[in-house]
């Protein structure tokens, strides 16, 4: 094994005349418009739309996050090769809180625990009036963001910085930066899902609703990046610096999260199963009203029995375009969770997908990946003066 | 016939651990299947070397694992809807959601069972004597020894040939393990010709 400088046969930049993003901000700007024309034709399904992709937006990004500094803190040495990747994306969380601005002016359609005549009368909000009301609701969000973006950013940075010094002392800030920040990553993460998605059902509660928040994001990062790097291979780039084993290591961990996303979902509904408190099932309720059971039942085989079984072997764990399909059907799935998380407070008893759905996921999707895009093609692909990654290289 | 005379196999050390590698490589092509190495730690790519397939432990736990996925619902259907049906809350006597965890811990169960014997199975074991250490040198493997050692049911086995053929391929030692342990301290009685 020669640990010795490493020397790439392949470029390490994103080949500029790839025009990708710009066909993602091209999607992306014709997603605005139409949500635009949306937003006048029907306002209140508009923000539920618009907090769906932004809440499946979100999840990615975070996750993103999530696994660049569990990296870090581990001090592992087999992803450098791909960290660039899950970098690049979190680093999106620095303009994330711009996207949350739209959903301030929607929060009384969006929230009832905002509505005047609903506190007035209802016991159990005017119950909450100290932690759910609009001006600490807007601090904490302004607290969520900065976190979120201080850490994307200064992740990324450092990370790049060191592509052009090599400077180990950045290293080892990474390291510092990361273990104080994934607990707070953790709180604000669980935080952030119970101001956004929980409390639009003010009355209902459950202390697993982070974790669960942070189990859906953490399998739909991996599938994120698996079909990342899977598009660069297709593009013949880092084709010999990603090996087999480090796509093994990726399926292996998208095997792992797909059992964890499916105990803590399970987990939270067989306990308010079991208790059957009246307003602790009412959620569930209504979300298996009608056919919106069809989509808990999907996301049961969908998200965890079919990708289990797939999974479970050797061989598909490196069998590229198993990967593909499965980490594609999976982030598809992660959108419709989102989606039955938030719609069925619209569309009582019965699915009904408006075309404003898929017009605001085009524009999230669209914008993001094309950010995403741009700033790949600033940097290498690859941490290049990462201290593990000669290590990282000879991954077997 | 004397006891020394059956051999269990060949051993050869080698000077570092690319050696052994490119030796278990090379013992490999000459056609040899019976053999196995010994280092202090785990050498990456030894396995790819030495021409070893993937463990089939994999299919021994999954066997086990079904037996308990079965095994679980069975017991639960068996016992809380046909022997002993009790109203709990209101809530059906098949109460599948309710099945999972007990299910889910059976299955955990029978898995580890699978992985913990059929692991002893796989590797022989338990095995209370092996005749490689009726070597002096097999103790080097947990100091700074790289062994090699081929054992004499390989069918391509021939005790001067094996030893010639590893001393070309670079055994820095070589040495025929008796199958039986030698007499170490002469005049006991032990290990009478028969």
């Amino acid at each position: 094994m020669d640990h010795s400088k490493p020397a790439f046969s392949e470029p390490l930049e994103f080949p500029k005349e790839n025009r990708i993003s710009v066909a993602f901000f091209a999607a992306g700007i014709i997603g605005i418009v139409l949500s635009l024309i949306g937003y006048v034709v029907n306002t209140e399904q508009f923000f539920y739309s618009y907090l769906t992709s932004f809440a499946f937006i979100a999840s990615l990004m975070l996750g993103a996050l999530f696994f660049v500094m569990i990296q870090h803190i581990t001090r592992s040495s087999w992803s450098v090769v791909l960290r660039r990747i899950p970098e690049t994306i979190s680093m999106q969380l620095l303009w994330l809180g711009l996207l949350f601005v739209p959903i301030l002016f929607g929060m009384e359609i969006l929230y009832e625990w905002t509505r005047p005549e609903r506190i007035a009368t209802d016991a159990l909000t005017q119950h909450k009036q100290p932690y759910l009301n609009i001006p600490f609701f807007v601090i904490r969000n302004i607290i969520y963001f900065s976190v979120w973006a201080f850490l994307g950013y200064r992740l990324y940075k450092n990370s790049v910085v060191m592509d052009q010094n090599g400077d180990p002392a950045l290293d080892r800030r990474q390291r510092i930066l990361s273990a104080p920040g994934i607990l707070l990553a953790a709180f604000t993460m669980a935080f952030a899902s119970f101001d956004w998605l929980m409390s639009m059902d003010s009355h209902w509660f459950s202390t697993m609703f982070g974790v669960y928040y942070f189990s859906m994001s953490f399998q739909a990062i991996l599938a994120v990046i698996l079909v990342v790097i899977l598009y660069l291979f297709r593009q013949g780039l880092l084709t010999d610096i990603i090996n087999r084993a480090h796509i093994h290591d990726m399926g292996a961990l998208l095997f792992g999260f797909t059992v964890f996303y499916a105990y803590i979902a399970f987990s939270q509904f067989l306990l308010i199963y079991y208790a059957n408190i009246p307003e602790e099932t009412l959620w569930f309720y209504y979300r298996f009203e009608g056919n919106w059971i069809i989509l808990a039942y999907l996301f049961l085989i969908g998200r965890f029995v079919i990708p289990f079984v797939l999974l479970l072997g050797r061989k598909p764990k490196t069998n590229y375009s198993l990967l593909m399909g499965i980490s594609l059907w999976i982030i598809a799935l992660q959108f419709l969770e989102m989606y039955w998380i938030v719609m069925p407070i619209l569309h009582k008893g019965a699915i009904s997908l408006h075309w404003l759905d898929l017009t605001l996921l085009l524009a999230f999707a669209g914008i993001s990946a094309g950010l995403f895009f741009r700033q790949f093609a600033r940097h290498s692909m690859v941490p290049i003066k990462d201290p593990l990654l000669a290590e990282s290289l000879h991954k077997h | 016939m004397s006891k020394r005379g059956i051999p269990f196999g060949v051993l050869a050390e080698f000077e570092n651990p690319a050696d052994l590698m490119d030796a278990a490589a090379a013992v490999r092509r000459a056609g040899y299947r019976q053999f196995d190495t010994y280092s202090p730690f785990p050498i990456h790519g030894m396995d790819d070397a030495m021409g070893l397939k993937p463990s089939k432990l994999g299919w021994i736990v999954l066997i086990h694992g079904i037996l308990g996925l079965i095994g679980g619902i069975a017991l639960q259907v068996w016992s809380m809807d046909i022997a002993y049906p009790v109203h709990i809350s209101g809530k059906p006597y098949l109460n599948f959601p309710a099945f999972v965890p007990v299910t889910f811990a059976i299955i955990i169960l029978l898995s580890a069972f699978g992985v913990f014997m059929g692991m002893f199975f796989l590797n022989n074991l338990p095995r209370l004597h092996n005749p490689l250490f009726h070597s002096d040198r097999i103790a080097k493997a947990t100091d700074d020894g790289f062994l090699l050692c081929i054992e004499a049911t390989d069918p391509v086995f021939s005790e001067e040939r094996t030893t010639l053929f590893l001393k070309e391929i670079g055994a820095t030692f070589t040495e025929t393990i008796p199958l039986e342990a030698p007499d170490k301290s002469p005049g006991t009685e032990t290990g009478t010709v028969k």
